[in-house]
């Protein structure tokens, strides 16, 4: 190895503070414009690095950094409940209409009236086609010749049922 | 006769603590590397204004990602990695815009101001010339020169070897010369 190549991987260290040139090597500096220059280099850089602007409070930033890491827990909690709630939607549904088998079919006529109430579920909407098709063949379908998908009104529900429902929905 | 004091813990240690729940050893986490990573993103040319804000960001990554953390790099050279990839991306938002700005604090305000100024001018052209060097070199540049890390580690934190480290090191030194007089 060159004078200037050793000069050259030992100058962080001198420059930290952590060694001291020897002789040889303060003798090779004084005479090598090319290795004061690289040294001048180094010196700059640890420089420029003391001007970078001081953290304020390294204590505070570690609690922000804490509540950051916190709300992205939380909200990686969150979608997974979401989708644990649309399954349980979904399951509680099936339940809920494979007990009224004898219902009976609605009359055509009476399809769309105002007395007859759909149950409004968003979370279907999040579903695939695949997956509401599914959804809809495992329904038992109270008439085979109804086209209407009418499903029971929260009305008929018990009331724990229905508090079931609502927190489902609710998530 | 007072006791010796304990030996600080390892960053191992801390982290192994930081898992189990312990807030305190992150705290200690980012006083023991914060001003460090500050120094590392400064160097690198982003703006004064950013610091605090790359810094959180950075130590944000981290923790979120411990589990890459494999402990064969120290932890500072892996903050140094994620703020590199941090500094890549604001470079890249700013599509290679000049920003570095001369600001109040290095403004001459000492007995020789002449000395001052050609010192602030000169760490400004060597900000902006990092900014140009390509990210391997200036993150080989910054970790040896301004840390003082050996090849060794500065290879096991960016994925090289000490030799191709070292070869980067005197690349970014041989471009970088040209701005010392």
């Amino acid at each position: 190895m060159s004078g200037c190549a050793r000069l050259s991987d030992r100058m962080p260290e001198v420059v930290h503070g952590r060694s001291r040139w020897t002789p040889d090597e303060a003798a090779h500096l004084a005479g090598c414009a090319d290795c004061r220059r690289e040294l001048a280099l180094v010196q700059a850089t640890v420089a420029m690095g003391r001007k970078a602007p001081r953290l304020t409070d390294p204590a505070n930033l570690a609690a922000t950094v804490e509540r950051r890491l916190a709300g992205a827990r939380m909200r990686r909690r969150d979608g997974t409940r979401r989708i644990a709630g649309l399954a349980a939607a979904a399951a509680l549904l099936i339940m809920v209409w494979g007990r009224w088998p004898e219902r009976p079919a609605p009359a055509a006529e009476s399809a769309g009236s105002p007395a007859q109430s759909l149950v409004p579920l968003p979370e279907l909407e999040l579903l695939d086609p695949a997956e509401l098709d599914s959804l809809l063949q495992r329904m038992e379908v109270p008439s085979a010749g109804s086209s209407t998908l009418d499903a029971p009104g929260l009305g008929d529900l018990e009331d724990t049922e229905l508090e079931q429902v609502l927190d489902t929905w609710e998530g | 006769m007072t006791p010796a004091p304990l030996p600080e813990p390892s960053d191992q240690a801390l982290v192994a603590a930081y898992r189990h729940g312990d807030q305190r050893a992150a705290s200690e986490l980012v006083r023991r590397h914060g001003p460090a990573v500050a120094r590392f993103l400064y160097s690198s040319g982003a703006l004064a204004a950013d610091i605090e804000d790359l810094v959180q960001e950075t130590l944000f990554r981290a923790f979120r990602g411990l589990d890459r953390w494999r402990g064969e790099a120290s932890f500072r050279s892996w903050l140094f990695t994620i703020a590199g990839n941090l500094t890549r991306d604001a470079f890249r938002r700013r599509k290679g815009r000049e920003v570095i700005s001369l600001e109040d604090r290095d403004l001459p305000d000492r007995a020789d101001p002449d000395a001052e100024l050609a010192a602030g001018e000169l760490e400004e052209r060597l900000r902006a010339e990092l900014g140009r060097l390509p990210r391997l070199q200036r993150e080989v540049f910054l970790l040896r020169a301004q840390e003082g890390t050996s090849y060794e580690e500065i290879a096991a934190a960016l994925g090289t070897t000490p030799g191709a480290a070292r070869v980067h090191y005197h690349h970014a030194v041989k471009r970088l010369k040209e701005l010392v007089g």
